[in-house]
C-alpha cells in the first residue's frame, strides 16, 4: 500500500468571474512521477499555485504526508519540501552556479560572513549527485538552457525537496537533453525518494516516464491519479479535450504552376543563419518546422528587416530587394508577421480593439495633414473584426479584456486589414482553445485559397501536417530538408524527424 | 594575475594611475601636498554619495533624493548643535536616524506601492528639500562647535591625509563586505538581477528594497555630516549638486542601471577618476563650468562602454551555446 | 453598446475639473485677493508656462521615458534667443523660430542617443542636462540678456479680456488643442502612442519605433523651447538661472502636471487636457497656499506631497484596471 505524500481533496478556487478549480482532486504517491495534464486554462497552473502556496484554495483540503496543512505563502511550501522548477527563471544569471544552489541557505563563517569555499564544496556535492560536470564557480549566464535547468533541479534537491514540480521542463530542450533529464529524474526518484509532478504538453514524454496521470478539464477532474497503464494516447487526448483528436484534412490542391512570390537564395544573417534557401509560391502555405532554438522565428524576423540579412539574395516578385525594417516589409512588399508572443509583440494590451486592428492601416487611410478619425478606421477594419467573429462588447473594449482566442483573432485581423500578400504566421494556436484553433486553421487555408502566400511556423506537428503544402525543416539556423506534404501523418512526421535528427 | 585583468576595476585602476601620472608629469603641482589634501577631502564625501546611489542602483532603482536627504541632515546636524545646544555625538546620532528615516520612507513607499523609485524619490526630493527650506528659511547655521570644525580640518599626523577620509574608507570597506560577503547584500544583488527570480527563491522584495533605501539614507546622512565638518557651516543648499556625481561614479564603475551589477571598488575608483579630472581642470585653469560638461560626457561614455561590454558578453554566450 | 467616448463624467479630466472648481471656490472665499484682477492675471501667466512645461515632459513620458534635460534645454533656447535678439539683432519672429529650432535640436540629440544606444533616457538626459547647461554657462559666462526688444517683452506683460488674462495662456491653450488634434486625429499621433505603449508590437506592425521616439524627444525640446520663450517674455530677460541649478526647477511642474493629468508613467497613454488641468490645479494650489501665508519655503514641501499623492492615486487606479485584466 502506497502512501500519498501530497493530496488535494475537492479544491475550489474562484477568481472574480472565473471558476478556476471546481472540486479538483489530486493524489501524489510517494516516489512516483505524476503527470498533470490539461489544456491551457484547464486549471493546471492554479492547482500548481495552490500546491506551492502562491494561492490559497477557497475550499477543499490539502494533505502533506497524510496530515492536513495550510500553505500561506511559497515559503511554507518550501518548508514542507515542495519545490517548483521553472525554465531557467529561478537562477540569478550573474551569480555563480554554487551561489545559486546555496542562495536560500548560504554557508557562513563564524563571523557571519558568507563562506565561498564552503559553497563550492557543498554545491559540488549536489552537482556530482546529478552527474553534472559543472564547476560551481561558473557564472550561470555562461551555461546552456538545459544545464541551467539541471542546476535548478540540483538546487531544489539541495533544499531537501521531497516533492518536485516540473513545469514544461522540456520545452526548450533538444531530444537528447530531454532524454538525459528523464534518466536523471528517474534516478532521483529512485535514489532520493523524491516524488515528481510533471506538467507537459508532450504526451510521448508522459508515457515515457510517468506512473500516474491527473487530467484537468475546465477546472474539474477528467481523471484523478489514474495508473498510466490503463490509458493510451487516444484515451488521454479524449480526457483532455473531451473528444477525439481531430486532424483537419486539408483538401487543398497544391498548384503545379510555379508562381514564385518570395525567394531566399543562400541567405546569411547576423543572427547566425547560413545557406538559407526558400521558395514561396503564390497561394501556397509553406511550413517551417524545427525544435525550439532552430532559428525559425529569428529567420522570419530577419526577413522582415527586424534583424539584418548579411549575405545572399531576397527576391520578391522576381526582383532582388532589401528589406530593412518591418515598415518597409509592410508598406513596400506587403509582408506581414503575426508573432507567436501576442501579448508582447503582437498586441497593445492597454489599447482598444479598434486601435489594435487598425495599427497597420493608419498610413494607408490618412487624409490631408495625416487626418485619421475613428470613423474612418471603423470603416476600414470593422468588416474584418466581424468576419473573424471576434467576441467583444464593443470596438472600444481594451484588448486585455478579451480572451486569448479573441486576442489572437485581432492580431490576425490587423494583417488582413493591411491587405498583405505574404503572411508569416508564427505558432498561431499556442494557448488557444480548441474551437478557435480549428477556426484559425480553416481561416489560414481560406486565406491561402484566396491568394495570400503563407509561411507557417509551428511546433505542433499535427497542425503543421494538416496545413502546410510543403514543410521546410530547420536545425541550428540552417535548412536541413524539405518534405513535400501529402498529409499522411505517419509518413510525413517520420520524414521530418529524420531531418531533425540527422 | 589573469583573474585580476578580468575584474571590472582593474581597467579603472589603470586609468586612475595613468591619468594621475600624466597630469603630474605636465603639472608637478598636482602632487603637491596641498593639492593631494584637497583631492582627498573631496574624495571623502564623494565616495559616500556615490555609495548611497550605488546601493540603490544595485537593486535596479534610483534615488533622486540622495542630495535632499544629505541637505536635510546637514541642516539638522548643524541646527541641533547651534539652536538646541545638543552635544556632538548625540547630534550625529539623531542626524543619522533622520537620514535613515528618510531612506525608510523612500523604500517603504516604493516597496508597498510598486511605483518606480524615480517618481517616488522625485517627490520626496521636494518634500525633504521643502522641510529643509521651511526650517531654515534659506539661512545657514554658522555656529558649529569647535570639535566639529577641528575634525573637519584635522590631518593624520604630518601627512597631507585629511582625517575626514578615514570614515569614508572604513565605510567603503564595510560596504564591500556587505555587498560581497553578507547574505542581505547578495540577496539585494539577486533582487537587482531579477525581481521575479528573487521572489521565487523566497527573498522578500519589500525587505530588500527597504533595507537598500535605509542604507542609502544612512550614507546620504553621513555625507551630509561630513560636508558640514568640511564647510564648517550648515547651509541649506548642501546636496543640491550631488545628483550628477552620485550617478557618475557608479556608472563609470561599470554599474548597470537595470540593477544587479555594481562593484564597490570600481565605484570608488569611479569617484577617484571624477575627482582627479575635476581637480586637473582646476589646475589647468579650465573654465569651472567645463566640469559639468565633462561629468555629463563621462556618464554618457561610461554607459556606452557598459552597454557595449554587456552586448559583447551576450554575443559570446550565444556563440558558445550554439556550438 | 458602441459607446464612442466613455461618459465624460467618469473621466479623470472631469474629476480634475471638479477639483479645480472646488479649489477656486475655497480660495476665493478664504483668501483675500484671489479673484483680484492682478492675481488672476499673474496666475494666467504662470499657468501658461506650467502647462507648456507639463506638455513637454508628457510627450517623452509617452515613450515610457523621461527628459531630465528639459529645463536645461529651455534655458539654452532662452539664452540662445537672447543672444540672437540682443547681440545679433535678429528680428523677433526669426529669433523665435531659431529658439524653437534650438530646442528641437537639443531634443533630437537626446532622442538620437537614447534610440541608438538603447540606454534608458533617464541616464542619457541626466548626462545631456549637465552638458547642455555646462555649455550654456560657459558660452554666456553666466551673464543674462536683459535688453530684449520691447515688442518681445511687451507680449509677456500684455493683458487681454478686460485685463484679466495674459496672451501667454492663449498660446498654451492653443498648443493643447494642436497636440490634442495630433494625438487623437492623425496617423502620426496614433503611431507615437502605439510606439510608446508597446514598442515591440508597434515595430512588428510596421511602425518605425525609433523614429517615433526621436520625434517625441524633438517635440519635447520644441515645447521646452516654447515654454522658455513664454518665460522669457514674462520676465523680460533671458537669465541663466531662470530654471534653477541645471534647469532642475522645471522638473517638479514638469512631472506634476502629466502625472496628475492621468498620463501613464510606463508610456502609451496620455491626456493632453488632463495635463493642462493638472498644471492649472498645481498653480492654483501654489497660489492659494501663498495667499494663505504658508511660507514660500513650505510650498515645495506641499508640491512634493501632492506629487506623491498623485502617483499613489494613479497606482490605485492602475491596480483596479489591472485586476480586471487578470480576471478575464
Amino acid at each position: 500500500m502506497n502512501e500519498f505524500c501530497l493530496e488535494i481533496r475537492s479544491a475550489n478556487k474562484s477568481f472574480p468571474g472565473v471558476k478556476a478549480l471546481d472540486q479538483a482532486s489530486f493524489r501524489l504517491r510517494k516516489g512516483s512521477i505524476h503527470a498533470l495534464l490539461g489544456e491551457n486554462g484547464a486549471g493546471k497552473s492554479t492547482l500548481i499555485k495552490i500546491i506551492t502556496g502562491v494561492h490559497k484554495q477557497d475550499s477543499g483540503k490539502l494533505f502533506i504526508n497524510g496530515k492536513e496543512e495550510t500553505l500561506n505563502n511559497p515559503n511554507d511550501a518550501t518548508k514542507f519540501g515542495i519545490s517548483v522548477v521553472h525554465q531557467e527563471r529561478n537562477l540569478i544569471r550573474r551569480f555563480s552556479v554554487g551561489e545559486n544552489l546555496m542562495l536560500n541557505n548560504l554557508p557562513k563563517t563564524p563571523l557571519g560572513l558568507i563562506d565561498y569555499d564552503e559553497i563550492t564544496i557543498k554545491s559540488k556535492k549536489w552537482l556530482e549527485m546529478m552527474d553534472l560536470d559543472i564547476d560551481p564557480k561558473t557564472v550561470v549566464s555562461e551555461l546552456t538552457v538545459a544545464k541551467m535547468q539541471l542546476c535548478e533541479i540540483a538546487k531544489a534537491l539541495s533544499l531537501k525537496a521531497k516533492i518536485l514540480l516540473l513545469d514544461e521542463p522540456t520545452s526548450s530542450l533538444s531530444p537528447q537533453e530531454s532524454e538525459n533529464l528523464f534518466t536523471l529524474l528517474k534516478k532521483i526518484v529512485r535514489d532520493e525518494g523524491v516524488s515528481i509532478v510533471f506538467v507537459s504538453h508532450k504526451l510521448e514524454e508522459v508515457f515515457n516516464i510517468c506512473d500516474d496521470v491527473t487530467v484537468l478539464r475546465d477546472g474539474e477532474n477528467a481523471c484523478t491519479s489514474e495508473d498510466i497503464k490503463n490509458l493510451d494516447r487516444q484515451k488521454l487526448v479524449r480526457l483532455m479535450i473531451g473528444r477525439d483528436e481531430q486532424i483537419v484534412k486539408s483538401a487543398r490542391k497544391i498548384k503545379n504552376a510555379k508562381d514564385t512570390i518570395l525567394a531566399l537564395r543562400n541567405v546569411k544573417t547576423e543572427l547566425g543563419h547560413r545557406n538559407i534557401d526558400l521558395e514561396l509560391n503564390r497561394s501556397e502555405i509553406i511550413g517551417l518546422y524545427g525544435l525550439v532554438g532552430a532559428g525559425r522565428t529569428e529567420l522570419m524576423k530577419c526577413l522582415i528587416g527586424q534583424d539584418k540579412i548579411t549575405d545572399g539574395d531576397v527576391i520578391v516578385n522576381g526582383k532582388k530587394v532589401t528589406i530593412n525594417s518591418p515598415k518597409t516589409a509592410l508598406e513596400k512588399f506587403k509582408i506581414g508577421y503575426i508573432s507567436e508572443d501576442r501579448k508582447k509583440e503582437g498586441l497593445i494590451l492597454i489599447h482598444n480593439v479598434l486601435d489594435n486592428t487598425s495599427i497597420t492601416v493608419w498610413s494607408q487611410i490618412r487624409k490631408a495633414f495625416g487626418f485619421v478619425s475613428d470613423g474612418m478606421i471603423a470603416n476600414k477594419v470593422d468588416s474584418y473584426i466581424r468576419q473573424l467573429e471576434v467576441k467583444t462588447p464593443s470596438n472600444y473594449q481594451l484588448i486585455s479584456n478579451l480572451s486569448g482566442g479573441n486576442q489572437q483573432k485581432i492580431s490576425v485581423a490587423k494583417w488582413l486589414a493591411a491587405g498583405t500578400d505574404i503572411l508569416i504566421i508564427d505558432e498561431p494556436t499556442v494557448g488557444i482553445d480548441i474551437k478557435t484553433k480549428a477556426y484559425l486553421h480553416e481561416l489560414i487555408i481560406k486565406l491561402a485559397d484566396n491568394g495570400t502566400s503563407i509561411i507557417l511556423i509551428s511546433s505542433d506537428m499535427p497542425e503543421m501536417i494538416s496545413l502546410a503544402d510543403k514543410i521546410l525543416v530547420m536545425k541550428d539556423f540552417q535548412m536541413s530538408g524539405i518534405v513535400e506534404n501529402d498529409h499522411d501523418y505517419d509518413a510525413v512526421s517520420s520524414k521530418i524527424m529524420e531531418f531533425i535528427h540527422t | 594575475m589573469a583573474t585580476l585583468f578580468k575584474k571590472d576595476w582593474f581597467g579603472l585602476l589603470i586609468v586612475v594611475v595613468v591619468s594621475g601620472l600624466a597630469i603630474a608629469a605636465v603639472k608637478p603641482a598636482f602632487l603637491s601636498s596641498f593639492n593631494l589634501y584637497v583631492l582627498m577631502v573631496s574624495t571623502s564625501y564623494m565616495l559616500i554619495i556615490a555609495l548611497a546611489q550605488m546601493i540603490i542602483i544595485a537593486i535596479g532603482q534610483m534615488n533622486l533624493s540622495v542630495g535632499a536627504i544629505g541637505g536635510l541632515v546637514a541642516i539638522s546636524f548643524s541646527g541641533l548643535m547651534e539652536v538646541h545646544q545638543i552635544s556632538v555625538p548625540v547630534a550625529v546620532l539623531i542626524s543619522l536616524v533622520i537620514g535613515m528615516t528618510c531612506g525608510f520612507l523612500n523604500g517603504y513607499i516604493t516597496a508597498k506601492s510598486g511605483i518606480s523609485a524615480f517618481i517616488i524619490t522625485l517627490a520626496t526630493l521636494y518634500i525633504f528639500k521643502g522641510i529643509n527650506l521651511g526650517i531654515t528659511e534659506a539661512e545657514p547655521f554658522y555656529n558649529i562647535p569647535e570639535t566639529v570644525k577641528n575634525f573637519g580640518n584635522a590631518k593624520l599626523g604630518n601627512t597631507p591625509i585629511p582625517f575626514l577620509i578615514v570614515i569614508p574608507i572604513i565605510i567603503t570597506f564595510l560596504m564591500w563586505v556587505f555587498m560581497n560577503r553578507t547574505e542581505t547584500g547578495r540577496h539585494m544583488l539577486a533582487y537587482g538581477n531579477s525581481v521575479q527570480s528573487a521572489e521565487l527563491i523566497g527573498i522578500s522584495s519589500s525587505k530588500v528594497v527597504i533595507t537598500a533605501h535605509v542604507i542609502s539614507g544612512f550614507l546620504a546622512a553621513t555625507a551630509g555630516i561630513l560636508v558640514v565638518c568640511r564647510l564648517q557651516l550648515g547651509t541649506p543648499n548642501i546636496g543640491d549638486s550631488w545628483l550628477l556625481p552620485s550617478f557618475a561614479a557608479p556608472v563609470i564603475g561599470g554599474a548597470i542601471l537595470a540593477g544587479g551589477k555594481v562593484d564597490v571598488i570600481a565605484t570608488a575608483l569611479g569617484v577617484l577618476i571624477v575627482v582627479i579630472i575635476s581637480q586637473a581642470l582646476v589646475i589647468f585653469k579650465i573654465d569651472p563650468f567645463f566640469v559639468q560638461i565633462f561629468l555629463g560626457v563621462m556618464i554618457l561614455l561610461a554607459v556606452l562602454v557598459n552597454r557595449y561590454r554587456e552586448y559583447k558578453q551576450e554575443a559570446l554566450r550565444k556563440i558558445f551555446n550554439s556550438e | 453598446m458602441n459607446k464612442k467616448i466613455p461618459n465624460f463624467i467618469f473621466t479623470n479630466q472631469f474629476g480634475l475639473l471638479c477639483l479645480v472648481l472646488i479649489f477656486i471656490v475655497i480660495f476665493s472665499t478664504v483668501t483675500d485677493g484671489f479673484t483680484s484682477r492682478f492675481n488672476i492675471f499673474a496666475l494666467s501667466r504662470v499657468i501658461a508656462i506650467d502647462i507648456m512645461i507639463g506638455l513637454a515632459m508628457m510627450v517623452v513620458i509617452l515613450t515610457g521615458g523621461l527628459n531630465l534635460a528639459l529645463g536645461a534645454i529651455g534655458v539654452c533656447a532662452a539664452m540662445f534667443g537672447g543672444w540672437c535678439m540682443e547681440v545679433l539683432e535678429i528680428p523677433i519672429i526669426p529669433s523665435i523660430l531659431l529658439m524653437l529650432g534650438m530646442g528641437s535640436f537639443l531634443g533630437w540629440i537626446n532622442g538620437f542617443i537614447t534610440v541608438k544606444t538603447g540606454v534608458h533616457s533617464f541616464i542619457v538626459t541626466l548626462a545631456t542636462m549637465s552638458i547642455y547647461f555646462g555649455f550654456m554657462t560657459m558660452l554666456t559666462e553666466a551673464e543674462a540678456f536683459r535688453r530684449l526688444p520691447e515688442l518681445f517683452t511687451d507680449f509677456g506683460s500684455a493683458k487681454l479680456f478686460n485685463k484679466y488674462i495674459s496672451p501667454l495662456l492663449l498660446v498654451s491653450v492653443a498648443t493643447c488643442f494642436v497636440l490634442f488634434y495630433v494625438f487623437r486625429f492623425t496617423d502620426i499621433g496614433r503611431k507615437l502612442i502605439a510606439a510608446g505603449a508597446n514598442p515591440e508590437a508597434a515595430e512588428l506592425s510596421g511602425i518605425s519605433v525609433n523614429r517615433m521616439f526621436i520625434y517625441c524627444h524633438v517635440l519635447s525640446g520644441f515645447l521646452g523651447a516654447l515654454a522658455a520663450i513664454l518665460l522669457t517674455t514674462r520676465i523680460g530677460a533671458a537669465i541663466p538661472s531662470m530654471a534653477g541649478q541645471l534647469g532642475m526647477d522645471w522638473l517638479l511642474p514638469a512631472f506634476l502636471a502629466p502625472v496628475i493629468g492621468g498620463t501613464l508613467l510606463s508610456g502609451g497613454k496620455l491626456s493632453v487636457f488632463g495635463t493642462m488641468l493638472g498644471a492649472v490645479l498645481v498653480t492654483l494650489l501654489t497660489n492659494g497656499l501663498y495667499l494663505l501665508d504658508v511660507g514660500e519655503f513650505w510650498i515645495r514641501f506641499f508640491l512634493g506631497i501632492i506629487l506623491l499623492m498623485a502617483v499613489l492615486l494613479d497606482r490605485t487606479r492602475e491596480y483596479f484596471t489591472l485586476r480586471k485584466v487578470i480576471v478575464s
